[in-house]
Order: C-alpha cells, then sequence, then structure tokens
C-alpha cells in the first residue's frame, strides 16, 4: 500500500455530492413541531429605532412568536474584535436590513405573512454610504495602522520618476451557494445544540451562549458541512444560529433558520471595498525606491473582522516586490452598510491590487514591459529579501518562478504577436501581464495559529478523527483523513472524518487563513503519534519471542500496509485491526487528542514589526485578455498558473483549489460588482444582477503547473497552504486589461479601476481616445 | 406555400389525434411521475413550485435551492415530456416550475438518474476529476449533464461550456466539472429509457393528456388547462382577468419573491398547436408557445445572427420552457429577441374568441409594459420574414456577463447596400428607453448616404438624441449613450472584409 498523501484520492463527501445524499443544514430532517425562523429588518440605513408593531404578526395562526433586542437582555452585544455587533437592532439602526425583529411561526407561508405584517417605525438620519463621505465625516472604526520602513519622503523627493493617484478596488459578494442556516435543537439543562453552516463552530458556541446567558458548557455546536463559505461565514454565521437557538430557548421546540439568497446578499458583509492613495519614486530602469500608501477601506456599520483584514492589507502591499522605502497605512472607514467581513485573501488582495496597479503604470510611463518592471522589482534569494515589517522572505523561490513561467507561456513571442495584431485590428485590443503573489501564511492574530484533534481508534483498526477544521469544499477532511492514514499505514478508507463539534475540539480557531490543514493536520498527526507510541510499546511486548531471543523493542515496531511488524522478524505480521483489538484487551488507551501550535511566529501591531507568516506561499500567472475597442466587453483568451504549494498532499484537491480561487479571483478584477442605491440598499442581490463567473468566462486555454519544491519541511508534510493564495493571481487578468488599455493611447495615464468592467474599460478606452487624434479613435 | 417544420420540440404523440370534444372525462388532479412512482396532484398542491414538493413533500433534498430565480440551476431536474419517439428529456429549473404546468410528464430528479446503489457514469465521473468541492451546485451539475446525454449533445468542451451555461459553480472554476464531462464521452452509457421504461408510463399519459383539466382547490382558486386554442380562447374570454402562464419563467420568479399567485390562471402547456415553429413563404411563423429552444433551432442555419443572440439568451434550462410569446408579452425594454423581431418588422397575430388580428410590433409597444392588447385576446403567433441575402444585420447584446444576463444594452441594426450606398435602414435599441425604440431619425439620415465611417460616426450622434437610457444596477446613463454611439461604428467595421477578430 503506497502511502496515501501525495494522491489525488477524491474528496471524501464526492460520492454524496453527486447522489444528492450530502445533507446541509435545510436537508435536516425537521423534528416534530420544528419552527421556521425569519427576521423583519430594518427599512432605513441609519435612524433611531421607534417602535416595532408585530402585533398583527402574532394574530396570525401559526405564528408562534416575535422577539426584539428587548427579549435578549443584556447580552445582545457581541464581536470577535470589538464588542460592538449587535445581535438585534437597539435604539438605533445602523444598516438597511439590520435584523430587527425575530419571528418565529409553524409554516413557511405563515413566517412569509407575519414578516409582511411587521411594522418598524424609524425616524431616519443622514447615513454614510461611501468611503469618501467616511473621509470627509472624519468616521473611522479603530486607529489607524502603520507598516513603514526607511525614509519615503526623501527616497520619494530624490527619485527620477515619481508617480500618484487613487486607486479603487470594489468590494465582493462571497456568493457561498448556501446561504446563511442553522438549526437549533433545545435540550436538557438549558442546553442547546445548533447545527449551523459556520467556519467558526467555537465561535457560534461563544455568541450563542453569550447573547442567551448560558455558561458555553451548555452549547454545542455542529458543522457537518457548508456548501462554500469564502469567510462569508467566519463571523457572520453568528446572528442566523442565534436566531435559530433563540427561538429554541423561548419555545422549546427546535428553530430553523434558513436565510434566502436575497436578504442573505442584502445583510450580510462582504470582502471590503478600497480607496488607496498611492505615491511611488523609481528609476530608470523601474527600480521603485520608495512607495506610500493610504489605505481606506469601507468597513460597514461595526468592527467585524476590519483591523484583521486591514492588517493583512498593510502586511500584503508589498506583494511580492521589495521596496527599500515604503510607509502603508491604513484606515477603516465606518458606513451604514453591513459590516464587511472575511473573504478569501482577506485583505490581502487589496493591498496587492495596488501594487500592481503601480507596477502596470510604472512600465507604462517607462514604456518598459511591465514584466521587466516586475522582475526589477521582484524579492531576491540573497539579497533585497526582507519585507517592510521585517520578516526575510525565506526559501524565496519567486524570480525562478517568474523566469519560468514566462518561458512556458511563451509570453515574449506573444507579446509581438499581440503588439501586431493591436496595431491591425480596429475592432479589438488585446493585453498580457504576468504578475506574482506572495501570501503569507498564518493568523496575524497569534493566538489563533493552534489546532487540536482527537483521535480515536477501534478495535478493527478503524479510526475516527475529530479536529476543529470546518469543511466547506476544500477538502481538509480528505487531506487529514491521509495524513492519518498514512500514520498507521492503513488505508484511507479505514478512516473518517467527523463533523466539526466543539463536543469533540475545544476553543478553536476558524477554519480559516488557508492554514486549516497545516493546524488541524498536525495536531491529529500528533495524536496519532501519541497512539502508535502506545501501540509500539504494547506491539514490542507482543511481538516478543522469548524463544527466538526476540527481546521487546517498540524501536523495532513498524507499521506498514495495514500491518505491524518487528523489523527484526519481519514475517511475523499482525494485522492493524487485530493490534487494535489485542491492546485493547491489554488496556492500552487507542485515543488521543493532539495539540498543535504553530511556532517561531510573532507580530507586534505597535510597531509594525515580526515576523507573523510562518512560510509563504508563492506562485505567478500570466493572462491574456481580448477588448472590444467600442463596447468595453472583455474576454480571458489564457492563464498560465505556476504555483509553488509544496509537496501536494493531494494534487487533485489542491489543483481544484488553485482553479477555483483563482476563477473567483477573476470575477472579482472583472464583474462582479455591489450596487448601491442613494438610500443604502443593495441593489445587486441575487445571481440576476450580480455575476460571479459562469462557465463560458473561464479562459479558452488555462494551464495550470505546480513548482516542484520540497523545502517547506517545517509544515506538516512540506506542503504549503493552497486555499487563499490562488484568488490573487487573478490579478494577472486586471493588469492583462490594464496593459490592453496602453494600446489605445500609451502616452495617457490610464485610470482603470478594480473591477475592469465592460462599463468601466469603456469608460477609460472613451476618455483615452478623446486624448489621440480623431484618425486613431475606435 | 413553401413549408417546413422545424424538429426542435417534436410533435406531441397525442397530436394526430382529432379534437377532442367539450365531452371528454374531467379530470381534477395534474398526473406526474417522479423517479417512476405515479403522483396524482389536486387542489391547492397544483400551485406549489416543483422544487418545493419535491423537498418539502417528498423529502428529495438533493435538489438545492439557491437562487429561487433561475438564475443558478442548482435545482435543476429532467422533465420528461411524450413525443413520437417516447420520452424526451429536457433540464429545467424546478424552482420556477409549478406542477399544474407539469400534467402527463415524468421528472427525473437526482435520486433517480441511477439504480439505488449504483452511480450514473456521470456521477462517477464527477467523482474521479474532482468535479464537487462543496457539492451544493453538483445535484443540478449531474442533471444538466444527464439531460444533455439524453439529447446526445455532445460531450465535447464547447457543447459542455453552452450546455452549463445555466449551472453556477462558486468552487471549482468548473474545469474540473468539464473535465468531468469530457471524460464521459458520447458513448452513452445510461439511458433513463432503460431505468424507467417509457411504454406504462406513455400508455397512461396517453389516457389522460386528453382529459378537460382543472385544477381547483374547490374554494375560488382554479387553474384551466386547455387543450385547444378554441378552449383557450373561451376561458379567457369567461375570465379576461386570468394569468396566462406558459413557461412561468417570469410569474415563477415573482412568485419566490414575494407575489401572491393569481387566483385565477390558465396553463397552456398542454396547447400544442401554438408550439410549432414553421418557415411559410420565406417568413418563419413561431406559435406563441413555442420555446426558445424550438426558435433557436429553426435560426440556427436560417439567421445565424439572431441564432447567437438566442445562444446568450438566459440559460438551457430557461429556453427549454420559456416562450416567445412570454418574452414579448412580459414587455420588457430588456427582452433580447425584441430589437431583431422590430428590424424585421415581426407581425404579431392576436386572438380572440370574436376573431383575429394583426399588428407589427412596431405598433405594439404603447410604453412601459404597456402595449395593445386587450381583454380576451391572446397573443397566438408571431411571422418574422427573414432577412434578404442583401441585407447587413447587426445583433447586440451587451451584457456585464456574457452568458446568462439580463441586457445593459441591446441593438438590430440592418442596412440594404445597394452600390456604396445605403438603400434601406433598420435600427432598433433597447434597454435605452422604457420599450424597445426604433430608431427613426438615424434611419432616415442613412437612407442614400455612402455606407462608410464617418457616416456611421454621425449616425451614431444622432441616436444619441434618440434614446433615454437611465442608470441602474447594469449601467450608468453614460455607458449606454456612449454604447449607442459605438455600435454603429462598430457594425460598419464589423462589415469591412479586412476586419481583424480574435
Amino acid at each position: 500500500m503506497p502511502p496515501s498523501v501525495g494522491r489525488s484520492l477524491p474528496h471524501d463527501a464526492a460520492p454524496s455530492h453527486v447522489t444528492g445524499r450530502a445533507l446541509f443544514i435545510d436537508d435536516l430532517p425537521q423534528v416534530a413541531g420544528e419552527l421556521h425562523v425569519g427576521f423583519v429588518g430594518s427599512p432605513i440605513a441609519s435612524g433611531k429605532l421607534l417602535s416595532v408593531d408585530y402585533k398583527q404578526a402574532l394574530a396570525i395562526p401559526g405564528v408562534v412568536g416575535c422577539y426584539t433586542a428587548a427579549d435578549v437582555g443584556g447580552h445582545n452585544i457581541f464581536g470577535l474584535i470589538v464588542a460592538d455587533d449587535p445581535f438585534l437592532a437597539e435604539g438605533e439602526v445602523l444598516y438597511v436590513g439590520q435584523p430587527v425583529v425575530v419571528v418565529a411561526a409553524e409554516t413557511p407561508e405563515a413566517l412569509a405573512q407575519a414578516r409582511r405584517a411587521i411594522k418598524i417605525e424609524c425616524e431616519a438620519k443622514p447615513a454614510i454610504l461611501t468611503i469618501e463621505q467616511a473621509i470627509r465625516e472624519n468616521r473611522f472604526l479603530g486607529p489607524i495602522r502603520r507598516i513603514a520602513r526607511g525614509k519615503v519622503d526623501e527616497n520619494l523627493a530624490a527619485a527620477q520618476h515619481r508617480l500618484s493617484g487613487t486607486f479603487t478596488s470594489g468590494g465582493q459578494e462571497q456568493f457561498y451557494l448556501e446561504s446563511q442556516a442553522a438549526v437549533a435543537y433545545p435540550g436538557e439543562q438549558g442546553q442547546i445544540v445548533v447545527h449551523s453552516s459556520t467556519q467558526n463552530p467555537t465561535e457560534i458556541q461563544a455568541v450563542v451562549a453569550e447573547v442567551l446567558g448560558l455558561g458555553q458548557h451548555q452549547v454545542v455546536c455542529i458543522c457537518k458541512r457548508m456548501g462554500g463559505a469564502f469567510g462569508g461565514k467566519e463571523s457572520q454565521a453568528s446572528i442566523p444560529a442565534i436566531m435559530a437557538a433563540l427561538v429554541a430557548q423561548k419555545t422549546g421546540r427546535s428553530a430553523r433558520v434558513i436565510y434566502n439568497k436575497d436578504d442573505d446578499m442584502c445583510v450580510t458583509g462582504k470582502r471590503h471595498e478600497y480607496l488607496t492613495r498611492w505615491e511611488v519614486g523609481f528609476n530608470d530602469a523601474g527600480q521603485v525606491l520608495a512607495v506610500r500608501y493610504e489605505f481606506f477601506s469601507n468597513g460597514g456599520a461595526t468592527t467585524d473582522l476590519s483591523p484583521s483584514v486591514m492588517e493583512r492589507s498593510l502586511l500584503h502591499a508589498d506583494n511580492c516586490y521589495y521596496f527599500p522605502n515604503a510607509e502603508f497605512t491604513g484606515k477603516i472607514c465606518f458606513t451604514n452598510l453591513p459590516s464587511n467581513t472575511a473573504f478569501r485573501g482577506f485583505g490581502g488582495p487589496q493591498g496587492m491590487a495596488v501594487t500592481e496597479n503601480v507596477l502596470e503604470s510604472i512600465a507604462q510611463y517607462l514604456g518598459m514591459d511591465s514584466l521587466e518592471v516586475r522582475q526589477a522589482n521582484v524579492y531576491g534569494v540573497e539579497s533585497r529579501n526582507v519585507t517592510p515589517y521585517g520578516q526575510v522572505v525565506d526559501k524565496n523561490h519567486l524570480p525562478e518562478i517568474f523566469t519560468k513561467l514566462a518561458e512556458t507561456s511563451a509570453y515574449k513571442a506573444r507579446r509581438t504577436e499581440i503588439e501586431e495584431f493591436n496595431l491591425k485590428s480596429r475592432l479589438q485590443v488585446r493585453g498580457l501581464a504576468l504578475t506574482g503573489i506572495k501570501f503569507g501564511i498564518s493568523f496575524t492574530t497569534k493566538f489563533l495559529n493552534q489546532g487540536n484533534a482527537l483521535v480515536n481508534i477501534y478495535t478493527d483498526g478503524t479510526v475516527q478523527v475529530s479536529t476543529g477544521a470546518t469543511e466547506m469544499g476544500q477538502g481538509v477532511n480528505v487531506k487529514i483523513k491521509q495524513l492519518v492514514a498514512d500514520e498507521f499505514a492503513i488505508d484511507p478508507s479505514c478512516v473518517i472524518v467527523m463533523a466539526t463539534s466543539t463536543e469533540k475540539n475545544i476553543n478553536t480557531s476558524p477554519t480559516a487563513a488557508s492554514a486549516s490543514t497545516d493546524l488541524n493536520g498536525a495536531a491529529a498527526v500528533i495524536a496519532c503519534q501519541e497512539i502508535k507510541a502506545r501501540l509500539r510499546n504494547f506491539a514490542a511486548e507482543h511481538l516478543a519471542d522469548s524463544e527466538s531471543g526476540l527481546v521487546a523493542s517498540p524501536e523495532h515496531i513498524c507499521f506498514e500496509d495495514g500491518h505491524v511488524y518487528d523489523d527484526r522478524q519481519s514475517r511475523v505480521r499482525v494485522p492493524f485491526g487485530q493490534l487494535c483489538d489485542d491492546a485493547r484487551r491489554d488496556r492500552v488507551d487507542l485515543g488521543a487528542r493532539g495539540f498543535f501550535a504553530t511556532p517561531g511566529i510573532d507580530f507586534n501591531r505597535e510597531t509594525g514589526r515580526g515576523t507573523p507568516f510562518f512560510y509563504f506561499t508563492q506562485g505567478a500567472a500570466v493572462a491574456e485578455v481580448v477588448i472590444d475597442r467600442l463596447t468595453g466587453e472583455m474576454r480571458v483568451l489564457r492563464s498560465d498558473l505556476l504555483i509553488d504549494i509544496g509537496e501536494s498532499i493531494n494534487p487533485g484537491i489542491d489543483r481544484g483549489q488553485i482553479i477555483g480561487g483563482y476563477i473567483q479571483g477573476m470575477g472579482w478584477v472583472t464583474n462582479e460588482c455591489l450596487v448601491y442605491n442613494d438610500r443604502g440598499e443593495l441593489l445587486s442581490h441575487s445571481p440576476t444582477t450580480y455575476k460571479i463567473p459562469a462557465i463560458t468566462d473561464i479562459p479558452a486555454v488555462f494551464n495550470l503547473d505546480l513548482f516542484p519544491n520540497a523545502d517547506n519541511t517545517h509544515n506538516v508534510a512540506s506542503s504549503k497552504a493552497v486555499g487563499e493564495p490562488p484568488l490573487m493571481m487573478a490579478l494577472a487578468v486586471w493588469a492583462a486589461a490594464k496593459n490592453a488599455l496602453s494600446y489605445i493611447n500609451g502616452k495617457a495615464e490610464n485610470d482603470l479601476m478594480l473591477p475592469a468592467t465592460g462599463e468601466e474599460l469603456l469608460r477609460v478606452m472613451t476618455t483615452l481616445t478623446s486624448k489621440t487624434e480623431p484618425a486613431n479613435v475606435g | 406555400m413553401k413549408k417546413r417544420s422545424f424538429s426542435a420540440v417534436p410533435p406531441t404523440a397525442g397530436q394526430t389525434i382529432s379534437l377532442a370534444k367539450q365531452s371528454e372525462p374531467m379530470r381534477d388532479y395534474a398526473l406526474i411521475y417522479i423517479n417512476g412512482i405515479r403522483r396524482e396532484i389536486r387542489g391547492s398542491e397544483a400551485r406549489l413550485s416543483l422544487s418545493d414538493f419535491l423537498r418539502r413533500r417528498l423529502a428529495l433534498i438533493g435538489t438545492k435551492i439557491v437562487c429561487s430565480e433561475g438564475d443558478c440551476g442548482a435545482c435543476t431536474v429532467l422533465v420528461g415530456r411524450p413525443t413520437e419517439q417516447g420520452l424526451r428529456y429536457l433540464a429545467v429549473d424546478s424552482c420556477i416550475q409549478f406542477l399544474f404546468q407539469l400534467d402527463c410528464t415524468h421528472i427525473v430528479t437526482i435520486e433517480g438518474v441511477a439504480k439505488s446503489g449504483e452511480l450514473s457514469s456521470i456521477q462517477q465521473a464527477m467523482i474521479d476529476c474532482n468535479g464537487s468541492q462543496c457539492g451544493f451546485c453538483t445535484p443540478g451539475f449531474v442533471m444538466t449533464m444527464t439531460g444533455m446525454s439524453e439529447n446526445d449533445c455532445g460531450m465535447h468542451t464547447e457543447s459542455l461550456k453552452y450546455g452549463l451555461t445555466g449551472n453556477l459553480c462558486r468552487c471549482t472554476g468548473y474545469t474540473a466539472i468539464i473535465e468531468a464531462g469530457l471524460s464521459v464521452g458520447n458513448e452513452q452509457q445510461d439511458r433513463l429509457a432503460e431505468l424507467y421504461p417509457p411504454a406504462p408510463l406513455l400508455a397512461d399519459f396517453a389516457k389522460h393528456e386528453h382529459d378537460d383539466l382543472v385544477l381547483s382547490d374547490g374554494q375560488h382558486r382554479s387553474i384551466r388547462c386547455p387543450q385547444q386554442l378554441a378552449m383557450a380562447l373561451q376561458c379567457l374570454a369567461d375570465n379576461p382577468q386570468a394569468m396566462i402562464v406558459s413557461g412561468a419563467t417570469d410569474i415563477g420568479v415573482r412568485v419566490n419573491k414575494g407575489l401572491q399567485l393569481p387566483d385565477q390562471l390558465i396553463d397552456l402547456n398542454r396547447l400544442d398547436e401554438l408550439a410549432h415553429v414553421e418557415l411559410v413563404d420565406g417568413k418563419l411563423v413561431i406559435g406563441a408557445r413555442a420555446s426558445w429552444t424550438a426558435v433557436e433551432a429553426a435560426y440556427r442555419d436560417l439567421v445565424p445572427e439572431f441564432h447567437r443572440v438566442l445562444n446568450v439568451f438566459g440559460a438551457p434550462q430557461i429556453r427549454n420552457v420559456g416562450t416567445m410569446g412570454g418574452n414579448l408579452i412580459n414587455a420588457s425594454p430588456i427582452a433580447d429577441s425584441l430589437p431583431f423581431l422590430h428590424v424585421m418588422e415581426a407581425e404579431l397575430e392576436l386572438s380572440s374568441t370574436t376573431g383575429k388580428r394583426t399588428v407589427n410590433i412596431n405598433n405594439f409597444y404603447q410604453g412601459y409594459k404597456k402595449f395593445d392588447l386587450q381583454p380576451g385576446e391572446l397573443l397566438t403567433k408571431i411571422t418574422v420574414p427573414l432577412p434578404e441575402a442583401t441585407d447587413l444585420l447587426g445583433l447586440y447584446k451587451i451584457s456585464r456577463r456574457k452568458d446568462l444576463d439580463i441586457s445593459s444594452f441591446t441593438a438590430a441594426i440592418k442596412l440594404r447596400i445597394e452600390g456604396s450606398k445605403i438603400a434601406q435602414a433598420a435600427i432598433a435599441f433597447g434597454a435605452v428607453g422604457p420599450i424597445v425604440l426604433r430608431a427613426r431619425a438615424t434611419e432616415t439620415f442613412l437612407v442614400g448616404r455612402e455606407f462608410t465611417e464617418d457616416t456611421m460616426r454621425e449616425a451614431g450622434e444622432i441616436a444619441v438624441g434618440e434614446v433615454t437610457p437611465i442608470g441602474d444596477v447594469r449601467g450608468s446613463a453614460d455607458y449606454r449613450w456612449q454604447l449607442t454611439r459605438n455600435i454603429l461604428v462598430k457594425f460598419f467595421l464589423e462589415n469591412q472584409p479586412d476586419a481583424v477578430l480574435v
């Protein structure tokens, strides 16, 4: 039996997925008396909550209860970083749709009727809806954050060339297909069991206990799987879970909350929109001498995860380029919108986008190919390899990745071809760009870098593993299954990774920061090793043979191919299951809990210096686009990806993460647009109006290669995290679009923003064209 | 008279039987098979959406709900309708199909695509190729691919992309799903006919399909499902306020988003005489209930330019049920088919118990969602002339996303060039005003002028004066003005022999 690590085993739930048997929250069977729970939210973006009238709703047959903040008591406010997130609006309303009343009914029809019958009266106050408005009115959440090194002013002033501008990147809806959902079951001794579609069961347990006035020991949160999450269920699964739990507590009946897509999109947070003022000084070779970025993120109405998101923006503003002098500052703007939250990349994309825009602008200004500019700035291996926050970019493969990808993608030949095409075509213009990524792996909040795992072996040698990792499609379960199977040298089919439950794994970190396999896999391996040590001792005694003079020696015990043997007498092999049964009869404990804490990381927020990351995942992408000169419609013709993810535990799963992340990133940089009206209502709140990539949007030619690399030895199985980094490789698509526009008019600076929608591209082309001779129009 | 029928929707099995009499037996339930099991749907239950019925009544929870508006495909199931060739299965979005539309059909869900305990080749391929990640969209993809396989659509990259435009996935980036389809290949292994022998179902349907079907809740709500046009018109005359339902791709969405389904409904799904597309004397005569799939097939060779637009109209699941008549009566200024029909001077046949009349589409619309249809009248036929060989035709649908998106801007340009001059011009714009409009001043300007870039540029400036766009979720007014300005130049450049395109 070959080791399973490194093999492309299918997702452990794939057979359930394809047969429709995989249960998501709303697929759980209803128990007798179960209630359907919904809410009614604020009609306005900002104001005083005057009254809530639900008398008529309560009169509707089948309506069981209506609850407001008054029914919750003193525990209505919670929050991961700052406790400023109300469960239900209290006193004032902060954004359109903010939950005010929770309604419970016996049928979905009664619930719908009740929701329509509830009247909420507010006194409107002026709302803040944009970053610009928040800056003008000086409304920020939390203090300004800063990372800096060197002498920025002096080097900007001394630089041969300087450019500056303002860059905006739009927000992005996670668009997990399973909307926020939870079912709560009341139990004895005040206990509540909540099944939640959450990346963060420990957080659900904590907030449900807090809001309901229970001890955490009275609350169990279980997450079998999520129908996608992408960060959107790291903190924001809380409110629906509390709604369900509150109703279960108040009524003694089980209670189910299933947001519909429109409500979900209207009331939950998204990727933060950013506005960045940038300034760069550089020399004739395109080498950056100094940068200054002032980031402003749209935080929404409460703090949520915004400070951590901003922190990651600052820590990724350099992307994969060495800036000898740099100053990055970040402010979180208060706006009357749902609090923005985690989304794959977690601030990284917004920081990196600014730098890719700056490098593209430098190339255009100097008339250089942007690849040369990027290669002039990419982090070095021996020198020019320290980040602005002081971490050494250890084991850096970026220069090699850039060179190799440029070759395999035929970058230079295609550049020539594109230039010829652009001279000839009056209808279309093509662009090409190669961009890199360097994504730091670890939570920047140090304490979260821990994981625990419970490994239980039964007497037939089969294994159940439970960890704090939640399965949202990323394949963490199958990877942990492979790691565990290999520890005991048994077939992976003998291992099952169980639903995530706070009953089995305590005080866990959210499944986030790409680090779940790293943390939970490592913890599982530690638990396995503990059991293995016991089994080794037992097996040594068991296999000792006084007649042949084989003295018990645990060091000689081997686990191989589903069997255990002493390597001095390797023909005597005990099946693993047999050994487990025998061990139990000898009173050997076959269960263990493993605990892992990432070593050697630290970051000082006050000084902006430290080693926040265990390692970096690196890669690069080349994208080629074609744009209709007259309509702005864009297509991605080709993408080539090269990424270093170490020794992949499961290449099939990782490939899916890379391609999926890249296409999701493409959505962010091209077509995904959040449109609000002037009352703060989201207009793009369903797939009719919010366009994630469809199957026809994927590049016609799409190549992906893994960069061979076995040097990440300090991480589990020498692997590297893969969840978030590929999303940022899609910045190549945006950069290619900006590059294409340079062929419309290479002299005028184009101020393309992100996303590069057809409308945005047409706007920039129209401006650029008006600055050229009429003969060149079109 | 030259006549040619199109076979996108094969004639139904019972079509040759003469008109049923009023004395046909009365039936008060819809007869629906689900995964081979016979169901009789009565009373208010007939008003449920198929997906609600599957999930809530039958606990067939493999069918997933995401958007409730036919825009994601997670709820895709196959609807098998009887044809001369047996049951023909088409993929539909079950969230926007009502049970009352589905009389005499066989529904196959994800639970029913393989024998219990076995996997179909598509299911196996999805596992082997990592086609699922979170798994929420997966049943929908499996169902759509099963439908493609049933209809021999071909499992190659382009057909898979085309066939799966109506299914959204947020995890995989689709590549693995395409690989799964490719790995199944074109060798048909599983046929639903093997799993569900059609003969007994067809026999049961044949026994019931001529019944007079009225689905009443026993009180004041009723759904009439006429089988002949005369009866449909009589139903309408009796109850001019009743809502006509055919594909339900619009009303289905509105009901899911909170609208009350009207009490009185007339369902046209059994009305086969309005479902055909025929070429008669160089004109396409399209029954108002012809599905977009049927219309698309008819235009494939006849007007490839229109076919190209229809290709990105909705998604296969929508085109399989949505009808041209529905699109016209929905009267949206962003309806994708309208600019073409305007420049082709399509004629609409409106019928009632008192007779028929014909209205040119250019005179039909009077204002936003206002049109010339009298109480008791039913849109029955659309007659669309074909472009002449010498006509230059350009159709444009600009949307944020290429596929499965609602237009930000639409245009149709038809010019007849004689020598170097423009002899005739017809130009229509959509999404730039309350109705699709003909750019009459621009047309007048063009006629008699040289067909040059300068002419078209000038025409663009005139066109800008004729449109009145607003800014909305799909784009700003400026964007739409700029598109109006540019589209005529684009049309010119596209029609140059040396046009360079990827």
